[in-house]
């Protein structure tokens, strides 16, 4: 299979280039460190797919009984809001893996229900839209792809309205439902590879940095000083060998913390 | 971040490079569309900015061990050369393939690990003192 696809790249890569002069060789190895402050952007944050991609690959969990049901009534302040916007996307994607049409079908209106909240539904509208026909149709893929659109497009529009701080926390109650997600299902098999997609050190700084960025109208929010607490705990643990105790324990921080989101507690 | 660097390419010179950032980032598009053929699933966020001749950026993205990543460049200047390549977080080169078509260039990766990797964008010559560029990813 990994044969078949280098080879099928290799055939896209020279079709797409037929007539490529092949530049000169870029070096072997370059110094990091010495590349200039100025020269080097912000972290990328993955979309959630690339990881849910991986995880295809890894046999077939139980991922209904990763289920939990997101509490979108009992809403608390626009930080809480956005975090569980993040939080139920990421949602979305485990009932994807679970080939649920039903349970895609209320995250898409929850989603739709969120952004009205948050005042962004006009961009995610014809997102959740999508991924009501494309769940009917049970197409998985591209309902995977219309919930990473959902979450670029809240985010777009929430750095549009000048709130990129929101924007932030959406993408990361993505990362700890994800990251909670994921663990539990190392954490019932684990094996080295598995547990090696945590190995998110300098994902998880960024965030840290974001949060340490936010006013103290924000930093000082009960939820989002809790979450930079839950980081603080996690960063030791993904700067080092992911053992199972890791994984564990990242489990039980995150699961809390999400639970913390969702019940606006 | 998009957003931010087209601001910023706003604000370095004026309104007329509104186009030319679009442009940049058709041209990625239009690049990175045969890997769309083949199944890969292309982000629809973009990454542009500017570039001096010679200039290098470095875009750090923890890529996922098991996935299998395009990065394609592209810039508005026709007579304008660019490059791509990716490097791990010891500074080592990781791409399995690349390839460099004037105005065109892309990285192919298969990461032996999860973790940071650094995207390193230049461009190696043009007749503009600055170069709009754009760099998107696909995966699968």
């Amino acid at each position: 299979m990994k044969r078949y696809s280098v080879f099928v790249s290799w055939v896209v890569a020279l079709t797409c280039a037929s007539g490529v002069a092949f530049a000169e060789a870029p070096p072997r190895q370059i110094d990091l460190s010495k590349f200039p402050a100025a020269r080097l952007d912000d972290v990328v944050v993955p979309l959630p797919s690339e990881v849910f991609n991986v995880l295809d690959k890894l046999g077939t969990p139980d991922w209904k009984g990763q289920f939990r049901s997101p509490n979108i009534v009992n809403r608390g302040e626009r930080p809480q809001i956005a975090l569980l916007l993040g939080a139920v996307i990421a949602e979305g994607f485990v009932a994807v893996e679970a080939t649920d049409r039903e349970r895609v079908k209320s995250i898409g209106r929850d989603v739709l229900e969120l952004a009205r909240a948050i005042g962004v539904e006009k961009a995610v509208l014809a997102r959740t839209n999508a991924i009501l026909s494309k769940a009917d149709a049970s197409d998985w893929i591209a309902v995977r792809e219309e919930l990473d659109g959902a979450l670029t497009d809240v985010k777009d529009a929430m750095i549009e309205l000048k709130d990129d701080q929101l924007a932030h926390l959406v993408s990361l109650g993505g990362w700890l439902r994800g990251t909670e997600v994921l663990t539990a299902i190392v954490d019932k098999s684990y094996s080295p590879d598995e547990a090696d997609l945590l190995n998110q050190p300098d994902l998880l700084r960024y965030f840290q940095e974001r949060l340490a960025e936010m006013p103290p109208r924000l930093r000082n929010n009960q939820l989002v000083a809790r979450i930079q607490k839950s980081l603080e705990e996690i960063a030791p643990l993904v700067h080092q060998k992911i053992t199972p105790a890791s994984v564990k324990r990242i489990n039980e921080i995150t699961a809390e913390v999400v639970k913390a989101i969702d019940s606006n507690a | 971040m998009r957003r931010i660097l087209f601001l910023v390419s706003l604000l370095a010179i004026g309104a007329p490079a509104l186009g030319t950032v679009d442009d940049a980032i058709s041209r990625a598009m239009e690049a990175i569309s045969p890997y769309i053929k083949a199944g890969y699933i292309v982000r629809a966020d973009q990454w542009c900015g500017d570039l001096g001749v010679r200039e290098q950026k470095a875009i750090p993205h923890t890529l996922f061990k098991g996935n299998d990543y395009w990065f394609v460049m592209g810039t508005d200047a026709d007579n304008a050369r660019v490059a791509i390549h990716v490097y791990d977080s010891r500074g080592n080169l990781v791409e399995t393939d690349s390839w460099q078509k004037g105005k065109f260039a892309a990285a192919h990766v298969l990461p032996g690990a999860t973790g940071t990797y650094y995207i390193i964008v230049e461009v190696t010559n043009s007749p503009d003192e600055r170069t709009h560029w754009a760099m998107v990813y696909g995966f699968k």
